[in-house]
């Protein structure tokens, strides 16, 4: 499995679960175990941010990342960065999936 | 779908249930509807724990299986083990990891229950939506390609071959042993070359399991481990090797003289050749670019005498396709003009990349005066000059056949250089102290300088030769800082280097010979290989290995590795092992009478509903989906599909299926992870 296999509609899946912000973190390009599966990812990713916000879901609240499995400390960096943006921006409203 | 869940909680020493509260995470565990029982053990992994489960899985038979302990990563191929021998399908488990991204990652141990309750249950629901997966059996090729018959792929040849293995080995040129077999002495014994490779060149041409085809390329490879078909095209080279007893009478009478590219156009051939003295095989080839006879000219000025263009006379002037001048001296009728080229198929189960490297071309570096000053060698060039077969004849002479009363030898060309190659070749800094040697052997009087910025000599007898070198030798040592900021220029008889030494001042040598050591590159003819065989290239055009430390020679393709340059610069040394590596890597997988294990965890297509928009066969980056012409429809072939899920997200129609990673599979998965 690899971010390739991410369909927008997991992330969207999310938000109408009760997450308040999804956090992608894929291989880094150029590396990727299934070759380039992220660079598919990636534009997805860019692709449904800009629906994202059509739904007035923040665009801080989608963020896409690479780590690999030896960097530790980006990944604590990256997932403590996030959970704060999130915490900021407080929980997301319900109404963003009425319209 | 499915049905309830045996749950087993791994306490694991105390590395889980000191952070986890089990009482409270059993009993609400139990409360669940989806559970049918939560068993707790310390250590599932032991072998008293492996027991138990096997024992408990027999009783209970449980109708789908949650185990929470470490990562995956660590025991979900032990456990499914164990869940198959206790009759239950392997892929009816789920596996959640409440050590490393609980227990470890969440201080609180309220947080870290809650935590691991959300997650188990998120395992409770997918894997009632779990199906049962067979592994598939394929029979296997136990042939191998090799692309390349340098140091690398002569030795997964020649292993492979005494593993009563058929080898197809195939070489672009018309002899075996790469760039190597041309060197005079290697580092950092000052062996011959020629003389240490040529038993195992001989063992190439003798052993009856090779298959060699020089003169040759690979236009296609289909298929995937244990079944690629392959097509290899093998130029017409118009000497039958079976006849030819490599007396040379041939190219001693061809009228014919063109630059000799295996001399890097230091010298000049014939249009019917052996590269250089020693080459093997030892059959000549023609080459029809420059062969009078075969020259496509021959057809023009045919066609120009029938039109009526030019008389019978100027036509007899101008042909040339009656020259036969080879054909008559040889006394064995090797010569054969109407030899043609060829494609042969051939099956293979593995294959092995060792294609080599090609050098960076100092001509970039315009302020170097390559290939304007005469007396500028590449380290290639140098090494047919101090060779034996070389144009020199081993004589360490200049172009105007007197010997350099000294020779510089500048490093880093192209090299640690983020405009060129940002990468440290490994082995430059080696050859120019063997080339130092060499040109003392050649001339003790001769100056050498060595134009550095760092001594790069990892490895056993690499120090030593360098103090050795130095010591004995006593070249001049010029450090000077990265990037290299030198200018030559031609002054009267002698070349001039200007450079900045370590402190900046602006320095002036006047020399008579230069030798460059330019960056190992990639092969210019990797990008179509690659394209070929689906075998990632690195951001440098090397072929990747699919882990740095891990699989050093295998390739992102299974059934492909990679040795050698190919895969980025190394010495001879590293080159061998890693074709060795590649031999013992494909000599575990392809056996005799074993079938291969497809992994069930692929994409499926629908065909019922694929409406044939073809997304997804651009989109797959093992070339795995092909397109059905006849049903219009796309199909996933199995053995090449690594289940990465890229087609399955951008289907538009949903028709294909990431096996055990489907979307209500997921979905369930967020749904209750979020609760």
């Amino acid at each position: 499995m690899c971010t390739g296999r991410i369909e927008p509609e997991f992330i969207i899946k999310a938000f109408k679960s009760g997450a308040d912000g999804v956090l992608i973190l894929g291989c880094h390009p150029g590396d990727c175990h299934y070759k380039e599966g992220n660079y598919k990812a990636l534009r997805r990713f860019h692709l449904l941010r800009k629906v994202l916000i059509q739904f007035g879901i923040e665009e801080e609240r989608l963020k896409l990342d690479w780590v690999s499995a030896s960097e530790a400390d980006k990944f604590v960096n990256v997932v403590n960065e996030m959970v704060e943006t999130v915490k900021k921006l407080g929980p997301l409203k319900k109404e963003s999936f009425v319209a | 779908m499915g049905g309830r869940a045996g749950i087993y909680l791994c306490s694991c020493g105390n590395n889980i249930s000191d952070n986890i509260d089990f009482d409270n995470l059993t009993s609400y565990l139990s409360s669940l509807e989806d559970v049918a029982y939560v068993k707790t053990y310390n250590l599932f992994c032991s072998e008293e724990g492996k027991n138990f489960l096997y024992n408990d899985i027999l009783a209970e038979k449980p109708e789908r299986i949650v185990i929470a302990a470490c990562s995956p990563k660590e025991h979900e191929k032990t456990f499914r083990d164990i869940i198959k021998k206790a009759g239950i399908n392997p892929y009816l488990f789920q596996m959640v990891n409440i050590r490393e991204q609980v227990s470890w990652a969440t201080e609180d141990k309220t947080d870290a229950t809650e935590k691991a309750k959300a997650y188990i249950r998120a395992a409770i629901k997918r894997v009632k939506l779990h199906e049962p997966l067979e592994v598939h059996k394929i029979n296997c090729n136990t042939d191998v390609l090799v692309i390349g018959a340098g140091p690398a792929g002569i030795e997964t040849a020649l292993l492979m071959a005494r593993a009563n293995r058929k080898v197809y080995l195939v070489e672009k040129s018309p002899c075996i042993g790469g760039k190597v077999a041309r060197y005079e002495d290697v580092f950092p014994k000052m062996e011959c070359a020629s003389c240490m490779l040529e038993p195992k060149m001989d063992e190439i041409l003798h052993n009856d399991n090779i298959e060699l085809f020089v003169n040759s390329e690979v236009l296609d490879i289909i298929g995937y481990l244990g079944n690629f078909t392959v097509k290899i095209k093998k130029n017409a080279t118009y000497v039958d090797k079976e006849k030819c007893m490599g007396c040379g009478a041939c190219y001693e009478v061809c009228p014919v003289n063109v630059k000799n590219e295996y001399d890097y156009n230091l010298s000049e051939r014939k249009a019917i050749y052996v590269p250089y003295t020693g080459a093997l095989p030892n059959v000549p080839v023609i080459d029809k670019e420059h062969c009078i006879r075969m020259h496509p000219a021959n057809d023009i000025c045919k066609e120009a005498f029938e039109m009526g263009l030019i008389t019978k006379e100027e036509y007899d002037l101008y042909r040339s396709e009656t020259c036969d001048l080879c054909g008559k001296a040889c006394m064995f009728e090797a010569i054969n003009y109407e030899d043609k080229d060829e494609i042969i198929e051939k099956s293979a189960g593995g294959i092995v990349i060792a294609t080599g490297f090609e050098l960076f071309d100092p001509s970039q570096i315009k302020e170097l005066g390559y290939g304007k000053i005469p007396e500028i060698y590449t380290s290639l060039e140098f090494e047919r000059v101090l060779s034996q077969t070389g144009p020199t004849s081993g004589k360490l002479l200049m172009k105007n056949g007197k010997e350099p009363e000294s020779v510089a030898i500048i490093h880093c060309i192209g090299s640690r250089n983020k405009k060129y190659q940002e990468y440290c070749s490994g082995i430059c800094c080696l050859y120019a102290l063997k080339f130092t040697k060499l040109i003392k052997k050649h001339s003790p009087s001769t100056f050498v300088c060595h134009i550095y910025t760092d001594w790069c000599v990892p490895g056993k007898d690499n120090q030593e030769f360098l103090n050795l070198v130095i010591s004995e030798c006593n070249p001049e040592i010029i450090r000077t800082s990265l990037p290299l900021n030198i200018l030559i220029s031609q002054k009267g008889s002698k070349i001039c280097l200007k450079y900045n030494d370590l402190t900046g001042d602006n320095k002036e040598i006047n020399i008579d010979m230069v030798v460059l050591c330019p960056a190992i590159k990639s092969s210019e003819k990797n990008k179509m290989l690659s394209l070929m065989t689906g075998v990632s290239i690195d951001k440098d055009g090397f072929f990747a290995e699919s882990h740095t430390k891990l699989a050093p020679v295998s390739s992102n393709i299974e059934g492909i590795c990679i040795a050698g340059c190919a895969q980025g610069p190394k010495d001879i040394q590293g080159s061998i092992a890693q074709g060795a590596a590649s031999a013992g890597q494909l000599l575990s997988i392809l056996v005799p009478g074993r079938e291969l294990e497809l992994e069930p965890i692929i994409a499926v297509i629908d065909e019922n509903s694929c409406s044939g928009c073809m997304t997804c066969v651009g989109l797959c980056p093992y070339k795995a989906i092909t397109f059905d012409k006849i049903k219009k429809v796309s199909c996933v072939n199995p053995a090449l599909c690594k289940g990465c899920g890229t087609c399955v997200a951008a289907c538009p129609s949903g028709s294909a299926k990431s096996m055990h990673f489907t979307t209500p599979q997921i979905f369930a998965e967020i749904e209750e992870v979020l609760k």
